[in-house]
C-alpha cells in the first residue's frame, strides 16, 4: 500500500461508483458486494450509483443495498441520473441519499482516496 | 543528481474507452471533469476506440437540427471539448489515443486535443493523482 492511501488501522478509504444496472449480466451485484467485502473489512467505503446503477437503490428490497449499509458503507445516489430516470427520493431504499456530481468530485481528490468505476 | 525535470501531476486522469453512443458514460465523463474543475482541480481525459470520434473537427460547432426544437442550440461533442478546454486555463486535457484514432480514420481532430501513443498510456496514469477507467469495447 502506498503510504499516501493508509488510514488509522491499515484501512483504506474507497470509492466505488456503479454504473451498470442490475439486469446488466450475470455478474451484476457482484461490485456492489465487493463494497460490502471491504466494508465488513474495516474500510471506508462510499457507493456511487449513477447512470443505470441508481436502480440497483429503488425500493426496500434491495439485498445488496441492506448489505452495504449494514456494512457500514455511505449509499450515494447521482441526482441527475436518478431525474432522468424520473426517481426521486422517495423512490430509493431509505439507505441511500441522492447526491451531486460534485460530491464524486470531492471524495476523488481526497487524499488517498481509490476511485473505481464499474 | 539535482535540477531534475518536474512532471505534473493532474488530480484525475479519465480513460474514456466507453463508446460514446453505448449509454449516459460521456455525459457522466463531462459531468465529472466539469465538477472536478469547478472546485478547481485539474483532469485529463484519455479517448480510446470510439471515443476518439467525439472530437473531429468534421463536426463543426453543432448537431443536427433537431426538428422538435427546431430554435434550440445543441452544442457537438468536439464544441463542448473545445470549450471545456478554453474555459478550463490548462487544466482541462483531452488525449486522443493514435492507434484508436487511425483505427477508425478519425485523424481528423480539433487542435486542441493531444494525440499520444498507447505506449505512452503508462506514463500519463502514473502522472496523475486518480485514474478512473471508464471501460467497455
Amino acid at each position: 500500500m502506498n503510504a499516501g492511501t493508509a488510514r488509522p488501522g491499515g484501512t483504506a478509504s474507497y470509492f466505488l461508483i456503479e454504473s451498470k444496472g442490475n439486469w446488466a449480466g450475470p455478474d451484476a451485484g457482484a461490485f456492489l458486494l465487493d463494497g460490502a467485502a471491504l466494508a465488513e473489512a474495516g474500510h471506508r467505503v462510499r457507493v456511487f450509483l449513477v447512470e443505470d446503477g441508481v436502480f440497483s437503490a429503488v425500493g426496500t428490497g434491495t439485498p445488496g443495498i441492506e448489505r452495504l449499509a449494514a456494512a457500514g458503507a455511505e449509499i450515494l445516489v447521482d441526482d441527475f441520473s436518478a431525474a432522468q430516470r424520473a426517481l426521486g427520493g422517495p423512490d430509493l431504499s431509505p439507505h441511500a441519499r441522492l447526491a451531486g456530481m460534485d460530491v464524486a468530485a470531492a471524495a476523488l481528490t481526497e487524499e488517498g482516496c481509490r476511485g473505481v468505476w464499474h | 543528481m539535482a535540477g531534475g525535470m518536474e512532471r505534473r501531476v493532474w488530480d484525475l486522469l479519465l480513460i474514456l474507452t466507453a463508446a460514446p453512443h453505448s449509454g449516459d458514460v460521456v455525459t457522466s465523463a463531462l459531468r465529472l471533469s466539469q465538477a472536478v474543475l469547478d472546485k478547481g482541480g485539474s483532469v485529463r481525459v484519455w479517448a480510446c476506440g470510439y471515443a476518439t470520434m467525439m472530437t473531429q473537427d468534421t463536426f463543426g460547432d453543432t448537431k443536427p437540427p433537431n426538428t422538435r426544437d427546431p430554435g434550440g442550440h445543441y452544442p457537438s461533442p468536439s464544441a463542448i471539448v473545445r470549450r471545456m478546454i478554453a474555459d478550463g486555463r490548462g487544466r482541462f486535457g483531452w488525449i486522443a489515443c493514435t492507434a484508436c484514432t487511425e483505427e477508425r480514420g478519425a485523424t481528423h481532430h480539433i487542435p486542441q486535443v493531444r494525440h499520444r501513443s498507447p505506449l505512452r498510456l503508462a506514463t500519463t496514469v502514473v502522472g496523475a493523482r486518480q485514474t478512473l477507467y471508464l471501460g467497455g469495447a
